[in-house]
């Protein structure tokens, strides 16, 4: 099926946004794993692994729509030094990419193109509970301290 | 633990083509989904999925050896119009990462880093039988034509 105007161009974005986060999460769990912290090596890899994904499933609609994926494309991977530092970086990186999924949903509406809103849509939700998670987290380190934070990291959960 | 002169280099290349492998699988991995070619579908992306593989045991070698991983750089990633194009790219693609898995099995041998090596030796044989699968398929075409081959790919 061919695209409405626009939509492929949003979507390859989306998906250059995408594949940064995944390798970003990667090297970030990678780094918790080094540093010994089990649980939240956990947590990092599974949203790298979310991410990809969501990747798959962009790809897939804009073969659908007959684009054509760019795969080539990767805006920059910021890597923090710690882990307060990683949250922070992971934070902004969640937040540019709902400012996209945003932008993508009011496009779709414009040019009405809805399954590839309700697709967007369900995107969105998913970024909305990352950066939930990760101002938790910043807001934890905040009230018990760095030290009882991440000591509370060392022990993967059940 | 501290590396060894030069293999930190060598880990970060290998890093740079695995994580362009997994682009370039996925890649063609949908666009086989989206011909209908649901079984070569699921082999191109089980190959993402071990080149995923690949790239976290390098990284977390690069991090044992102090380093830091480039998640940065990427290669080119190739496409094509046809699946044996796919093939032919994915062929040339598994080639070169032979050839650089030997360069930096033979450096680690050179420098005395015999842990690196093991590792990179693990990946080779995963690659040489990738060249392998790439070969077989392009054979195979040859032999029983385009049509037949293609018509088989369609049921997973």
């Amino acid at each position: 099926m061919k695209a409405k105007e626009g939509v492929i161009n949003i979507l390859n974005k989306i998906l250059t946004a995408d594949l940064t986060a995944i390798n970003q999460y990667f090297v970030h769990a990678k780094m918790c794993e080094n540093w010994g912290y089990e649980r939240l090596h956990h947590k990092v890899r599974d949203r790298s692994i979310d991410e990809m994904k969501d990747a798959d499933e962009l790809m897939g609609h804009i073969l659908y729509l007959e684009g054509v994926p760019n795969m080539q494309r990767m805006n920059a991977v910021q890597v923090g030094e710690t882990v307060p530092e990683q949250f922070k970086l992971d934070l902004k990186a969640e937040q540019e990419m709902l400012g996209l999924l945003n932008e993508g949903i009011v496009h779709c509406t414009k040019v009405a193109d809805f399954t590839t809103r309700h697709m967007l849509e369900d995107m969105a939700k998913d970024v909305d509970e990352h950066i939930d998670w990760i101002e938790t987290q910043l807001e934890l380190i905040e009230q018990v301290g760095l030290e009882n934070y991440l000591s509370e990291q060392i022990k993967k959960e059940e | 633990m501290k590396a060894k002169e030069g293999v930190l280099e060598f880990l970060q290349k290998v890093v740079t083509l695995e994580l362009t492998a997994v682009h370039h699988y996925l890649l063609h991995a949908a666009m086989c989904g989206n011909w209908g070619y649901e079984r070569l579908k699921h082999e191109l992306h089980e190959r993402a999925t071990e080149e995923t593989a690949h790239v976290s045991k390098v990284i977390d070698h690069m991090l044992y050896l102090e380093g830091a991983p480039d998640m940065q750089k990427l290669g080119s990633v190739h496409s094509g119009d046809s699946v044996q194009d796919l093939f032919k790219v994915g062929l040339k693609f598994e080639q070169e990462d032979v050839t650089l898995l030997r360069e930096a099995i033979a450096h680690c041998a050179k420098a005395g880093d015999f842990t690196t090596r093991h590792k990179l030796e693990d990946m080779v044989v995963d690659s040489e039988e990738h060249v392998d699968w790439f070969e077989t398929q392009l054979r195979t075409i040859k032999q029983v034509g385009l049509e037949n081959y293609l018509s088989e790919q369609i049921k997973k």
